[in-house]
């Protein structure tokens, strides 16, 4: 069989896969981002995207939409874990593989409130980036952002999370928070949630 | 889970891992660090354009390594410049034979110590001969990776990470160019032996004219314009040559020439010390000729 039909097949795989793991994430007045399922009714975004945690929605594939609340955010990483009153939907997987620069990826998010858009990439570099406390260590790909993929999940071609997008310059350079930050912060904020946890096989 | 998409994404980071070992930083201007690639242990080859000083140039190599690097050549006219590393550490890189148009391609760079940096895009388009604002050049490539600051000076590589070219952003108006790696090679190899790149020399003016119809049929090919001889200097490769004035230079080394552009192609890199075949046509008639290149000074 041909490579780009096999290509094709493939990425068909992936989108059914994660599509379900994605969900928009609302404010009322701020306008809307994306966020990953974890499973367990906990769904990570970007802090800058969450908010305060006032009037938050989430807006599932499906179209059901619920209200969210807010368990934890660390501006400082750009993270926040929300929890919406619901059980048994798609999850996402992080990756715990070394990113490696080069290696193809694929952005997914609503961008300009388009839902469910895939941008395709390379890695283009596992740097830092000086934050108010010190340096965080970021992602960085050549894929096309806009507004609406903040919070949205940075993939690698087994369809798991390699990291968060969570700044876009425009054009074609983006900025991710990669997966052991997401991890060490998820980690942070269910060690003070007793009786919440992400289910097994996420981390 | 393996499939074919995760075998995709995992050569191109081998590709990039590959071409990265001989992907360097380059110390040598105040601004951001450029990038450079190893064609010899102790050679780099960068952007002409990112060395700004030619005292306290340093280079960073893939392993950490730090040493300090002798300008040993540069050429404005393609931005290419060659560094001569003082510790020849460097790995070589391999080449890629050719550039596809359509081809997947990394772009590479180690703007800073913290790593590689690498785009993704595809051969747009090949090209060339070319004017620069400081020259000319024999053949580009286009592709629609994105030139990330720092760039300059790194390679353009296959999926295989082999190096199909040299990136620039030095020809001005932002735009990014690659020069193909076989005429990156032949001119930092002329850049090493001599600092500069030697051009050949014949020793005439000439003007382009359009030839007559009786003219091209004498030729045997589809040829509308040539280059009219209008003075031979004395003692030049042309006059040794039998070359005068009135003769229309229209082939050399083989190649037929049409215009300046297509001379100066055929007198660049390593025309210089050779007998080429030289054709002109004299009183409507096409001759053959023999002329010893020269070295323009």
């Amino acid at each position: 069989m041909n490579v780009s039909v096999l290509l094709d097949g493939a990425l068909d795989e992936l989108l059914e896969r994660i599509r379900p793991a994605l969900a928009v994430v609302m404010d009322r007045r701020r306008g809307a981002g994306a966020g990953i399922l974890l499973g367990n009714g906990l769904v990570l975004t970007n802090a800058h995207v969450a908010g305060r945690g006032r009037s938050l929605q989430v807006v599932l594939e499906n179209e059901e939409t619920h209200p969210a609340k807010l368990l934890a955010s660390d501006p400082d990483v750009d993270l926040a874990l929300l929890e919406i009153p619901v059980n048994g939907h798609a999850a996402a997987v992080l990756s715990e593989a070394a990113p490696r620069p080069g290696e193809m990826v694929f952005a997914f998010g609503h961008p300009w409130g388009h839902r469910n858009v895939l941008t395709g990439g390379v890695l283009s570099a596992v740097t830092s980036l000086r934050g108010r406390h010190g340096e965080i260590p970021v992602l960085r790909a050549d894929v096309q952002l806009a507004p609406g993929n903040s919070g949205g999940p940075l993939l690698n071609m087994a369809g798991q999370v390699i990291g968060l997008n969570a700044m876009i310059f425009g054009g074609d350079q983006s900025v991710a928070i990669p997966a052991s930050i997401l991890r060490r912060f998820l980690g942070e904020a269910l060690k003070k949630m007793p009786g919440k946890r992400v289910p097994e096989g996420v981390l | 889970m393996s499939n074919v998409l995760v075998e995709l994404s995992n050569s191109m980071a081998a590709a990039a891992e590959k071409a990265g070992a001989s992907t360097v930083l380059v110390n040598a201007r105040r601004r951001m660090p450029a990038s450079g690639v190893a064609f010899a242990p102790d050679l780099i080859l960068t952007a002409d354009h990112v060395i700004e000083q030619e005292e306290g140039i340093t280079v960073l190599l893939p392993d950490g390594t730090e040493t300090g690097a002798k300008l040993a050549g540069r050429d404005p006219g393609s931005d290419l410049a060659v560094l001569r590393l003082d510790k020849p550490l460097a790995k070589p890189a391999e080449t890629s034979p050719q550039a596809r148009i359509g081809a997947l391609v990394l772009a590479l760079g180690r703007p800073s110590p913290e790593g590689i940096e690498v785009s993704l895009g595809v051969v747009s388009a090949t090209g060339g001969p070319v004017r620069t604002p400081r020259g000319s050049i024999d053949r580009f490539i286009r592709t629609d990776t994105t030139p990330f600051p720092g760039f300059s000076g790194g390679p353009l590589v296959d999926a295989e990470g082999r190096v199909v070219g040299v990136n620039t952003s030095g020809f001005g108006h932002g735009i990014a160019l690659t020069l193909p790696a076989d005429y990156a090679w032949k001119v930092a190899d002329q850049l090493a032996k001599h600092g500069s790149v030697q051009r050949g020399y014949l020793g005439i003016r000439s003007q382009g004219v359009d030839l007559s119809a009786p003219a091209q049929k004498a030729l045997k090919r589809e040829q509308a314009t040539g280059l009219l001889v209008i003075s031979v200097e004395k003692d030049s490769p042309a006059e040794a040559g039998g070359m005068i004035v009135g003769d229309i230079l229209v082939a050399v080394d083989g190649q037929p020439v049409a215009d300046h552009d297509a001379l100066f192609a055929r007198l660049a890199g390593d025309a210089v010390g050779k007998s080429a075949p030289v054709e002109v046509l004299r009183g409507g008639q096409p001759q053959k000729l023999t002329v010893k290149i020269g070295a323009r000074s």
